[in-house]
Parts: C-alpha cells; sequence; structure tokens
C-alpha cells in the first residue's frame, strides 16, 4: 500500500485496527517471559486463529507478531540473526488469516536499547535495526508499517524514516501518560509536537497506544488530533491491570471501550484499535459502535 | 583574655567568608546534581574535601537536597526520565570522590548490602537501573544484576553478599508473578534480606498479597522504603 494510499482510506472512513496480540498469546499458552515472536516458528496456527478472531470480529487492519522483531530485541529473545525469518514468517501467517479481506500491518516496536542519557546506542544503530526489519517486512509483503510504544521521539523518528524507505505507507504511534503539566512520553517527549515530528519525518499516520485508559485517551485525542497534519490514531489499554488470584485481568469492560473509540472518533481519530488486554470481544463490540458513529 | 573589638570584627568577618563560601560550594553541588552535570560535581566534591569540609556533611548539605529536588520536579511533572538519571549519575559522581573520605574514618561506610535485578524473562532495565543508581548515590552498596534475572541466582547473590535487601522489578504483567516466586524462596531460604518490589504494573496491593516486605511506585520511594527496611531490619 502506496502512502498517499492509507492516508486516502483513513479520510474516508474510519478503520478499525486489531486488540491485544501479546495477550491473547498467554492466554493461548505462551511462556511467561518468552519471547513471542518464536511462536512465528514454532506455533503459527495459534497466531493465526488469534488474527481470524480479529478479522471476524471486524478489524480492517491486523498487526503481525513482530513488534519484538527487530534484530537487537530478538538477539535479547535468542532469536539473534533470524530477523527476516521471523517477521518474514509473521506476514505469511496474516496473510493465511487474511486471505486478502483485511490489510497486514507489520508491526514494529521499541528495540529495548536506549540513547544517551540514559544509553549508550547511538541513532544510527536504531535504524539499522529498523531498517533490517522494515524491508523484511516489506520484501515478505505488509501492506503498511505500523511502530508503536515508542517512548523516545529519537527512535520513532529513527523508526519511521527506516520504514519510509520502504515505499510502504507508515503508520507511527507512541506512548504518552498524563503528567500534571499534560500528556508526556516517560522521556519528555509531549504529544502535539512529537506527533507533530513523525508526521514531518514522513509518516502517514501518527497516533498514541498503550499506557492509558480509554477514557483519558478520548482526552488525548480531543487534545491533538485536529493539530496533526495526518490521519490520527488510537489505541488505549482495557483500563487499568489488576492482579487476581487467576492472574492479571484488566478492569475496562468491552461496551464502555467501545464507547470511547467512537468518542476518539468523533473527536478526529482515524485509526482506532485495541492495545493491551483487548480481545475479540472488545473490536466486535467497536465494530458495532462504530458501525453506528457518524462521522463528523 | 578579652579581644580587641577591632581583631574580633575581623576574626568574624574572615569566619562569616569561609561560611560563605562553604555555602556557595554545597550550593553549586545541591545545582550539579539537579542539572545532571556529573563532571562538576566530581570537581566540586573534590574542592569540598581540599576545603576541609566533612564528607558526611557535603551529602547530607549538597547532594541529598539536590537529588531531592530533582524528585520533586519529576513528581511535578517538570523533569522526566532523562532529567532524573542524570541527576543520579551526577550524585554518584561526586560520591565516587565523598566514599574514601567517609571511609577513613571507620569501616567501610554502607547503609546496607542490596541485590536488585529485574525478575527473570523481562528484559526492561530502565527503572530498576534508576533505583540502583539512586540507592548507591545515597550510601547503598548495591551489585545489580541486571534484567531476566533467574530467582536462583537473587538467593544465590542474597547469600554471597549476605544482602540485607532484595530488589526486583517487573515491567509486564507477565513477569510478575516471578516476584511472588521469589518472595516465597526467599522466606523459605532463611536468609536475611528483606524483598522490596517495583515496576510498573506492581502495586502495594500485589506486594501485600505475595508477601514482600515493601513496595515503592518510585525511585526516591524505593531509596526511602530501603533506609527504613534496614533500620527494621538492625531492631527487629
Amino acid at each position: 500500500m502506496r502512502p498517499a494510499e492509507l492516508r486516502e482510506l483513513a479520510r474516508t472512513r474510519a478503520l478499525l485496527l486489531d486488540g491485544g496480540l501479546g495477550s491473547m498469546l498467554i492466554a493461548g499458552g505462551l511462556d511467561e517471559g518468552r519471547a513471542p515472536e518464536w511462536w512465528n516458528l514454532e506455533h503459527p496456527e495459534r497466531i493465526e486463529a488469534v488474527h481470524r478472531a480479529y478479522l471476524e470480529a471486524g478489524s480492517d487492519v491486523v498487526h503481525t507478531n513482530t513488534f519484538g522483531a527487530n534484530p537487537l530485541r530478538l538477539a535479547a529473545g535468542g532469536l539473534a540473526g533470524r530477523c527476516h525469518e521471523v517477521n518474514a514468517a509473521a506476514v505469511e501467517i496474516t496473510r493465511r488469516a487474511t486471505r486478502g479481506t483485511g490489510l497486514i500491518a507489520g508491526d514494529m516496536g521499541p528495540t529495548g536499547h536506549m540513547l544517551p542519557p540514559l544509553g549508550t546506542t547511538t541513532v544510527e544503530q536504531l535504524y539499522e535495526a529498523f531498517r533490517e526489519q522494515a524491508e523484511a517486512l516489506a520484501q515478505a509483503g505488509a501492506d503498511l508499517i505500523s511502530i508503536e510504544t515508542m517512548s523516545d521521539l529519537r527512535e520513532a523518528r529513527a523508526a519511521v524514516e527506516a520504514a519510509r524507505a520502504t515505499s510502504l505507507a507508515v503508520h507511527a504511534s507512541m506512548t504518552f501518560e498524563r503528567r500534571r503539566r499534560g500528556f508526556f512520553t516517560i522521556m519528555g517527549d509531549p504529544l502535539v509536537p512529537s506527533l507533530i515530528a513523525l508526521a514531518e519525518a514522513g509518516a502517514d499516520a501518527v497516533g498514541c497506544n498503550c499506557s492509558v485508559t480509554s477514557a483519558v485517551m478520548v482526552a488525548m485525542v480531543s487534545e491533538a488530533a485536529a493539530l496533526v497534519p495526518v490521519p490520527f490514531s488510537a489505541q488505549p489499554n482495557a483500563g487499568q491491570p489488576h492482579v487476581t488470584a487467576e492472574g492479571v485481568v484488566y478492569d475496562a469492560s468491552p461496551e464502555a471501550f467501545a464507547g470511547d473509540l467512537a468518542a476518539m472518533v468523533h473527536a478526529g481519530a482515524s485509526l482506532v484499535g485495541g492495545c493491551c488486554g483487548t480481545t475479540p470481544e472488545f473490536i466486535r463490540q467497536a465494530r458495532t459502535a462504530l458501525d453506528a458513529t457518524v462521522r463528523q | 583574655m578579652l579581644v580587641p573589638r577591632s581583631i574580633f570584627k575581623a576574626k568574624m568577618a574572615v569566619r562569616g567568608r569561609v561560611m560563605t563560601e562553604r555555602q556557595d560550594l554545597l550550593t553549586a553541588l545541591h545545582d550539579a546534581v539537579l542539572g545532571g552535570d556529573d563532571a562538576a560535581a566530581g570537581r566540586l566534591a573534590e574542592q569540598t574535601l581540599a576545603g576541609g569540609l566533612p564528607a558526611l556533611e557535603v551529602i547530607e548539605h549538597g547532594l541529598v537536597p539536590g537529588i531531592h529536588e530533582a524528585g520533586r520536579r519529576w513528581e511535578e511533572g517538570e523533569y522526566f526520565l532523562p532529567e532524573l538519571v542524570t541527576a543520579a549519575q551526577a550524585m554518584k559522581a561526586a560520591m565516587a570522590v565523598l566514599q574514601p573520605a567517609l571511609a577513613d574514618k571507620g569501616p567501610a561506610f554502607s547503609l546496607g548490602q542490596v541485590v536488585i535485578g529485574t525478575v527473570e524473562g523481562d528484559i526492561h532495565d530502565i527503572g530498576k537501573t534508576l533505583v540502583a543508581t539512586l540507592l548507591s548515590a545515597s550510601g547503598f552498596a548495591v551489585s545489580d544484576e541486571g534484567a531476566s534475572v533467574p530467582v536462583a541466582r537473587f538467593l544465590a547473590r542474597a547469600r554471597d553478599l549476605n544482602a540485607d535487601i532484595v530488589c526486583a522489578s517487573a515491567l509486564l504483567t507477565t513477569t510478575m508473578p516471578k516476584q511472588r516466586e521469589l518472595a516465597a524462596a526467599l522466606k523459605a531460604s532463611g536468609l536475611k534480606a528483606r524483598l522490596m518490589v517495583g515496576g510498573a504494573p506492581v502495586s502495594k496491593g500485589w506486594s501485600d498479597a505475595i508477601g514482600a516486605d515493601g513496595y515503592a511506585d518510585n525511585a526516591l520511594a524505593a531509596v526511602a522504603l530501603a533506609r527504613k527496611l534496614v533500620v527494621l531490619g538492625a531492631t527487629g
């Protein structure tokens, strides 16, 4: 998918993304702490089942199981040197699930390596890692590259630039928290200027994901969507995590979540979906809510 | 013997100037920590020692107020992770200079031995490293085991170092159960070390539920908690 196509599509109608993938894989038996990318090689059918569940629930776009599939993070998870293999397998799994009915977003998350002053990694090293992953995703046939959960604008920009080099459409999302003076990443990058910077770096859609509840994210969209020059995305968590005897549960109901997603579209978001803790049921309810929503 | 008034005044003026110079040095050190300037912090720490200031006074009146102000600005939303980490690094640079001067006064100065790491399966490092840096800067002896540390390694290090405190961080809801495992193993081991837990999804409720000795929701709170646990450990 060319950059202009994503921009045009997102202007025409609100696109529904998918929900949490990692949490679904854990529910499906992924060992705690194991890199989810292993399952692209070991249990492709289980990942395909999750993709299929999201597509059946109404997702227009599904993300490949490649959040940690850049060479730096793969190495930390025991998959050094297997970037192309892992990303190609993940795209193939997603293609089997979509069968041409949904867009394949090649997912790219942070490397886990820090730039100064927190670490010693250079922007060039990050760019190189993202370039290798983006190329692998593009060669395997992803429709677009989707960058998510970035906290450092410099790393996010390196990812956008690397993804741009593939000539695919690029979506880039960062993780902001509400602080006393507004919305910032943990590194101190402010909401609106950061997303404008990513658009200027070449992202065709920008937005926010993870960390906050859908109610807080409605406020983020209201503050930022009108100020960025490209389509806006929003993927909140399923509320706040709570630990129970059965494990970790998120406290938002699919109904309330879906209502908030519709409110985000109303406030100017063009791509909406879920992050940690959301399931196909959240997306199914969101589909119903979005179909009932007339965009402003 | 009565001191002639003029000499008395001159003496007081000198003392006042020395006092001011000391205060200026401590203020500069405070500012170097707050601004995250590790080179200046190290240099100023050397100047305080050259000027005859007691190391403990420099720590208490220069470094500690500086790092506390950094923490206050973090809570106010004025400082972010990079500012907080560089402030901690500046404090560490000054401590590296002052530590030997403290050691001169007797046995190695340490508030207590800490073993710290992120639990197995969790590669997140920042929060844990920040806590380790602040604990070390605050006078604890800290052994940073890094990320993805197996329970058995936490125990072995706690035993080898006769640790007072074990700190375990978990940034993922999926790795939090390892904290529970560690809490049980530490209790069963009979070691004296107290367990502190932290990390984004961790709460006081979780800490209580798994039988940890304490939870802190930020790095400065972790230092305060560690001090408290060491005092408790010494008395009870």
